[in-house]
């Protein structure tokens, strides 16, 4: 298994596309923070402020989630699932590879979004002489949190791409389903007095997982089991389409 | 060595295998033939655990792939020369198969010299002619140091040089024991290195011997030169003797020499040569599968 681990990381890193998503990570939570920092001067000194400044990182969940799908799906696309699997016959045993070893790159992704929140509020913050609450637990515990939801959207990313072996439909699909279908399933159980139910959705769950809170009916904890019900669910789907088709 | 034992499969409409059973001998390189779309590739990819086929089962080294221990030591194949990713360079290529299987970096490089890639080796593959990705999925099927090999259409891509070069790696794998499989449209190529032939047409079995017996078992041609062409054509024709002209002149008889050279002298007919033309696999091949073409 560690060896497939070791195949796997060594696929993101020899594609030049993985790099791309450490550059986007960088200037999608750098300019979130800054502007967050610039814009709020009466604010930024506060604790509360600053351990929302960590919300920013959590870009790094979707780029993680999209990565994941594509860590599956390029295989597909461009026939490499045949050497893949003729390595590793046990199919299952290969999704469970992509899972850890994405996990380790999801984890790097979640960290260098957390370094740069760090790295341009933190001098940000000394320069305008704001009182620093950085370092506080209550930002650890937030850091934390982000790392472990976007350790969650990339499982979710491999579950997906397990399922859905079309690089763009699977994409295509859960962007949609995420940006769209979700908010309309909202509204529509609104209009029928489900509110509550619209809690589960998954990517309800997912928001509610990265501690944020935010307008989601789940808390914390309940949220991150919501979401791995959701990523075992879709994964069994995974493994079952991905061990019974032909690869041809 | 390689087993296939009355495999069936359908995709949606196209029946693409119906009970095909054949034996690969250990030791030997057998050649895979069949007109494109006899399920040459199907058969592959059951062997290989790549498709589940809906009936029959096939073995590798007495077991199904999936359940061979480490099967990169044990069974190397090339099927599509596109299963690559283009953005990724020849030799990250190897090291992901090399990591997957636990096969040391150094290898890498030995396989790259093998095939002739050392140059092209940290180039994308993006960039690689039909013929080097050939030559990058040989690499990748030896990695392993395996002891059967299994190729699909290997040749496809390759110039005359290059053909020649597979002909003789080929050879040599043999020549160390390994068992190889060998698909082809390239009958010629195959007829030069297999040593035995499993021959399908629209996923059945036609024949499986060796490559002797099957040439032997065909029905030759006699060839025949006589200044008075016109007077033999019409006897031969007059007996129910099939008969053609070649380009230079000569008929070709569809008779034993025997026949033909009594048919001569009870006429008196002078003839210039009287030989036996060996039929090619080529042609057994289009007699067997009833004309179609490979391609």
């Amino acid at each position: 298994m560690s060896q497939l681990v070791r195949a796997e990381l060594l696929k993101v890193r020899t594609t030049r596309g993985s790099w791309v998503y450490l550059i986007v990570i960088v200037l999608l939570v750098g300019l979130a923070v800054a502007g967050d920092v610039g814009s709020n001067a009466e604010l930024r000194s506060q604790q509360e402020f600053q351990v929302g400044l960590v919300e920013a990182a959590g870009f790094s969940a979707v780029l993680a989630m999209i990565l994941a799908i594509t860590l599956v799906t390029t295989e597909f696309r461009h026939g490499t699932i045949t050497p893949t699997f003729l390595a590793a016959p046990g199919r299952e045993r290969v999704l469970g590879s992509k899972a850890l070893a994405g996990t380790i790159v999801f984890l790097f992704f979640g960290a260098l979004a957390l370094v740069v929140v760090a790295a341009v509020a933190l001098p940000w913050l000394t320069v305008t002489g704001d009182e620093i609450h950085l370092l506080d637990g209550e930002v650890a515990t937030r850091a934390a949190e982000t790392l472990l939801s976007v350790v969650l959207w990339g499982l979710m990313g491999i579950a997906i791409g397990s399922v859905v072996h079309s690089q763009v439909a699977a994409l295509v699909g859960t962007l949609v389903w995420l940006f769209v279908v979700e908010n309309l399933l909202v509204g529509l159980l609104g209009l029928l007095d489900g509110e509550e139910v619209t809690a589960y959705l998954p990517f309800r769950a997912l928001d509610a997982a990265d501690g944020t809170g935010g307008d989601n009916l789940v808390s914390y904890w309940p949220g991150v089991a919501v979401s791995l019900g959701w990523i075992a669910l879709i994964g069994a789907a995974g493994v079952w389409r991905t061990s019974s088709r032909d690869i041809t | 060595m390689i087993e296939v034992e009355g495999l069936s499969k359908r995709f949606g409409m196209t029946q693409a295998v119906t009970g095909l059973s054949f034996r690969v001998e250990p030791g030997t390189i057998t050649g895979f033939l069949g007109p494109n779309g006899a399920g040459k590739s199907t058969t592959l990819r059951s062997v290989l655990g790549l498709v589940h086929p809906d009936a029959g089962r096939a073995t590798v080294l007495g077991v199904p792939y999936r359940e061979l221990d480490r099967p990169l030591h044990r069974v190397g194949a090339v099927l599509e020369a596109s299963e690559v990713h283009p953005g990724r360079s020849g030799r990250n290529h190897l090291r992901v198969q090399a990591a997957a299987a636990g096969i040391r970096a150094s290898r890498v490089d030995e396989l790259l010299a093998l095939v002739e890639l050392t140059a092209a080796a940290r180039r994308r593959v993006k960039g690689y002619s039909l013929g080097m990705r050939q030559r990058l999925g040989l690499a990748t099927a030896l990695l392993g140091d395996p002891e059967v090999l299994v190729l699909d259409e290997p040749a496809n891509g390759l110039d005359p040089a290059g053909i020649r070069w597979l002909r003789d790696l080929l050879r040599s794998l043999a020549a160390e024991g390994r068992t190889i499989l060998v698909s082809s449209h390239v009958l010629s190529e195959v007829a030069q290195t297999a040593d035995r032939v499993v021959i399908i047409h629209r996923g059945r079995l036609i024949q499986q011997a060796a490559m002797a017996e099957v040439l032997a078992g065909a029905s030759g041609a006699t060839r025949v030169r006589t200044p008075d062409a016109e007077r033999m054509r019409a006897l031969l024709a007059a007996a129910g003797i099939s008969v053609s002209t070649t380009d230079d002149g000569a008929l070709l008889v569809g008779a034993p020499p025997e026949r033909a050279g009594e048919l001569a002298a009870a006429n008196g007919i002078v003839l210039h040569e009287l030989s036996v033309e060996q039929a090619t696999l080529e042609e057994v091949f289009l007699e067997l599968t009833g004309g179609e073409t490979t391609q």
